[in-house]
């Protein structure tokens, strides 16, 4: 389907057909009358496709996926610290009215809502799902390795079992197969649309779909310009969501500004309506002026981490990553570059560890004899120089984290020299472990104790930032992620976080704020997993 | 018409000639590229559990597994059939994103350059009648401002003032009010698209989109061309034929704007030609203020991704560009100074 610009906004204004002149009049009485029911949010990156599985795809196009596909199932949602969150303990149907599960924990029984259509009015079919779970495991996209972490990974465990129904089996009760139902990637697709225009090198219509849609979710695409703005138009015979009625919003206007403070005076002025991407620095003040409002969510599946290459000397020591954590100045940086905005995740005194949460409050503390004592025991009485390296992307606040990080450590010794780095190459020498020491920000879909611990305690890949390899850890992760007794789920995480603490691989240091900048009247924001607005949440009024 | 085919024939030899250099601009981007420490490959598999497989299997996608002399072949080889190359940061072909956002950088910077030649000129002829006076002071500081302050300051500035403070200014967010119709996509110039269809209202709305980024631009190459006005004017003013014209009692007008300015304006012309290639490409700044979506803009983002072929696509456009505007310049000598002729 090729976008045509003129008809997508005429659409969006309400106008069917008419001369170029009166077109532009009408529209734009139209659009007065339908501001109030359009949503416009401005954000600092693109949409670069409208498939989320796309290899490449940037974040917002997660967010967005959200609006325009169903899943099979959904997280709830719950009031938390700043307002509302999403909550995984508590998964409702979205396209499937009813799941079954099995006493033993291996099949889980999908029962297609009863006169559930896509957005081109054909009726959702058992072999749609069958073929869009298929997608999921099998296309060459960023789908396979995130769904394989909840025991997904081949098509025969999806069988049609009946008209609406579907059966997914599980090799293992798998604690997060349902989780990963939930998410962008699991998307359910208008099969018989997506088969039209897959070709013998893509049978999964990859090149299709990400410039056109099969989807039969809550928004309608109306116009895409990739890189700059994506209108959306409400699907009004949506009735998927939470209490079963369409989204309040008829229209979204999703558009990219690039300058934080041009979002930041586009809301403030009345002229957009959300911004989730402002400065942190710009936020205090746009809030004590008081003309927009400003919701603040800890983002509790994030976190910002102070790395230690454990596999490169000195980092290799133990000893010496005590030392560093001990004589990292936590509470002055957590001002000078958060504000003070978030969930801190530092300053705890356990020496074992109280519960099984995990991202937590870790016993990270500034104490800078403990730290010279525990240098001198490493061999390194007289300090050594190394370098500390953050992303560009994260100046704004890893800047005044890295001449805190300097000044402290030269208390004890170690002489640091701050290097900043574009982006790509940054992630080129986090993969190939080149970087002794860095600030990175790590996140997780499916925040569960044992899967943030597989994430990014263990293995090989780029998430292991740390290249922690720690078989007590690796082994643990793999039995509690099966555990079905919550007793020995519990003591198998608390054995990690307090082997974690014992030998800080990393520094976990805060749960930034997200700050959701939005117009007075508008209400229901909710921060999501996928930290991206999900627009069937807001409504005006 | 002999005249006609002689330009034709010079035109044709210098696109000939500028052919070498144009391949030499692409090998050597795409070299450059390469060497650049950074792996678009690492940097876009950065999705949720991407492991070594996912990075190795983009790397095969985009043929970045295959020998760099092997690479080169296959990308000249899609140069010259018209294909650039995708871009990882918007999905799109380069070729399309190029087309789209060159007008609107194109529209800009003229904007920008008319609006700048249209006060440099009057200035810096002004400032060369009085030099030394108060005029010609004051011309020195406003040009001497405009080069200081870097463009996204003057832009946030206008930004406030006209928007944030005045409100006058419309929402400082593209080529077009987000709530406007736009025209159908004739030129891709949205002033000359509204005329065309007559849609005087939509046309009212483009300029007025147009007015704070090119206003912030024109400041910036205010002075360029305001100096290169005024020490040419001086030049001329002071030579032979001035004087004589002067003591044969030609009107004063007719001896500064008819003898004079003609004179002087070869290097403006030079100058005007180096500005408007640099500004086409280099307002990245003004770009990401404004929200403009451009070719600069978008060249800067896929740099900073170790996005490939967007970069190489850009570097290509601008080389070609040059080569136009040079082109063009050197016309206009030859309309401005009969006697020049290059070959």
């Amino acid at each position: 389907m090729e976008f045509n610009r003129r008809q997508g906004l005429q659409g969006l204004l309400g106008v069917a057909a008419g001369g170029t002149l009166g077109a532009a009049t009408a529209g734009r009485e139209a659009a007065a009358q339908t501001r109030a029911e359009t949503l416009r949010q401005v954000m600092g990156g693109v949409i670069n496709s409208l498939d989320p599985t796309t290899p490449g795809g940037t974040r917002e196009n997660f967010g967005l996926a959200m609006n325009i596909y169903d899943r099979l199932a959904s997280f709830g949602r719950k009031p938390g610290e700043g307002g509302m969150t999403f909550d995984m303990d508590n998964i409702r149907g979205e396209l499937a009215e009813r799941i079954d599960r099995s006493p033993d924990g291996l099949t889980l029984t999908f029962h297609i809502r009863q006169g559930a259509t896509w957005h081109d009015g054909t009726p959702v079919t058992a072999a749609d799902v069958k073929w869009s779970l298929d997608r999921a495991v099998s296309a060459r996209s960023l789908a396979p390795p995130q769904l394989s972490s909840g025991s997904l990974t081949s098509p025969e465990q999806f069988k049609v079992v009946g008209e609406r129904q579907v059966e997914v089996k599980l090799p293992r009760p798998d604690r997060l197969a349902l989780g990963n139902l939930c998410i962008p990637f699991a998307m359910m697709i208008n099969s018989t649309l997506a088969k039209r225009h897959a070709t013998a090198d893509d049978p999964w219509a990859m090149n299709w779909l990400k410039e056109n849609t099969a989807a039969g979710g809550a928004y309608i695409v109306e116009t895409n310009r990739p890189g700059q703005q994506v209108v959306l138009r409400r699907n009004d015979a949506w009735k998927n969501g939470e209490g079963g009625t369409p989204p309040f919003f008829r229209r979204v206007i999703l558009q990219t500004v690039p300058e934080a403070s041009t979002r930041a005076s586009l809301v403030e002025r009345g002229d957009a309506d959300l911004a989730i991407d402002l400065a942190a620095s710009d936020v205090p003040a746009i809030e004590s002026r008081g003309r927009v409002k400003v919701v603040s969510i800890p983002q509790t599946n994030a976190f910002q981490t102070i790395v230690f290459n454990t596999q490169m000397a000195p980092f290799d020591n133990p000893k010496v990553r005590q030392a560093l954590a001990a004589a990292l100045p936590y509470e002055a940086m957590f001002q000078a570059a958060q504000f003070g905005r978030g969930r801190i995740l530092f300053g705890a005194r356990w020496a074992e560890v109280p519960d099984a949460a995990f991202p937590r409050t870790m016993p990270l503390n500034l104490d800078i004899d403990r730290a010279k004592a525990l240098l001198a025991e490493a061999g390194h009485p007289n300090g050594f120089a190394t370098t500390f390296t953050f992303a560009n992307s994260m100046t704004a606040f890893a800047e005044p984290m890295a001449a805190l990080i300097k000044e402290s450590l030269a208390r004890i010794g170690v002489e640091v020299t701050v290097q900043k780095m574009p982006d790509a190459q940054i992630s080129t020498m986090v993969v190939e472990r080149r970087l002794p020491f860095f600030t990175d920000i790590g996140s997780a879909w499916l925040p569960a104790p044992d899967y943030f611990m597989r994430t990014y305690f263990t293995g090989t890949h780029r998430w292991n930032y740390s290249g922690w390899n720690n078989p007590e850890v690796a082994a643990l992760t793999q039995t509690a992620r099966f555990e079905t007794d919550p007793a020995k789920y519990e003591a198998a995480v608390k054995r990690m976080i307090n082997l974690v603490a014992e030998n800080v691989p990393m520094a976990m240091v805060w749960q930034a704020n997200q700050d959701a900048v939005m117009a007075k009247d508008i209400s229901g924001y909710t921060y999501w997993f996928h930290r991206q607005a999900d627009f069937r949440d807001l409504k005006r009024g | 018409m002999r005249a006609l085919r002689a330009v034709g024939r010079r035109v044709g030899r210098r696109l000939v000639a500028s052919a070498p250099a144009l391949l030499g601009v692409v090998v050597f981007t795409f070299l450059l590229m390469r060497v650049l420490p950074g792996d678009p490959a690492v940097f876009f598999a950065s999705g949720p559990n991407a492991g070594q497989e996912e990075i190795d299997e983009l790397r095969r996608v985009l043929g970045l597994d295959r020998p760099i002399p092997v690479q080169l072949a296959h990308y000249l080889y899609d140069v010259g059939t018209g294909n650039l190359g995708r871009s990882l940061t918007t999905g799109q072909p380069v070729l399309r994103d190029l087309t789209e956002r060159l007008p609107a950088s194109l529209e800009l910077t003229v904007t920008a350059l008319i609006l700048a030649l249209g006060l440099a000129l009057p200035l810096g002829i002004l400032a060369a009648l009085r030099p030394g006076s108060l005029l010609d002071h004051g011309v020195r500081l406003v040009c001497s401002l405009g080069v200081c302050v870097p463009t996204f300051v003057s832009g946030l500035l206008l930004i406030y003032v006209f928007y944030v403070v005045l409100g006058i200014a419309p929402d400082p967010t593209g080529r077009l009010d987000i709530f406007a119709a736009s025209p159908p996509d004739i030129t891709g110039f949205l002033l000359v698209d509204f005329l065309l269809v007559g849609d005087m209202e939509g046309w009212r709305a483009a300029a007025a989109q147009l007015v704070l980024p090119a206003a912030t631009m024109a400041l910036f190459t205010l002075a360029p061309l305001a100096r290169m006005t005024r020490a040419s004017m001086l030049a001329v003013l002071g030579s032979d034929f001035v004087r004589t014209a002067k003591s044969i009692g030609l009107g004063r007008g007719r001896v500064v704007l008819v003898y004079a300015l003609r004179n002087a304006l070869l290097p403006v012309i030079t100058i005007t030609g180096i500005v408007f290639s640099t500004m086409l490409g280099a307002n990245v700044l003004v770009e990401k203020v404004f929200s403009w979506p451009g070719v600069g803009s978008y060249a800067l983002d896929a740099l900073l991704g170790s996005d490939y072929a967007p970069v190489q696509g850009f570097v290509l456009l601008m080389a070609s560009a040059f080569v136009i505007v040079n082109l063009v310049i050197d016309t206009l000598y030859g309309i401005a100074d009969p006697r020049v002729s290059i070959e």
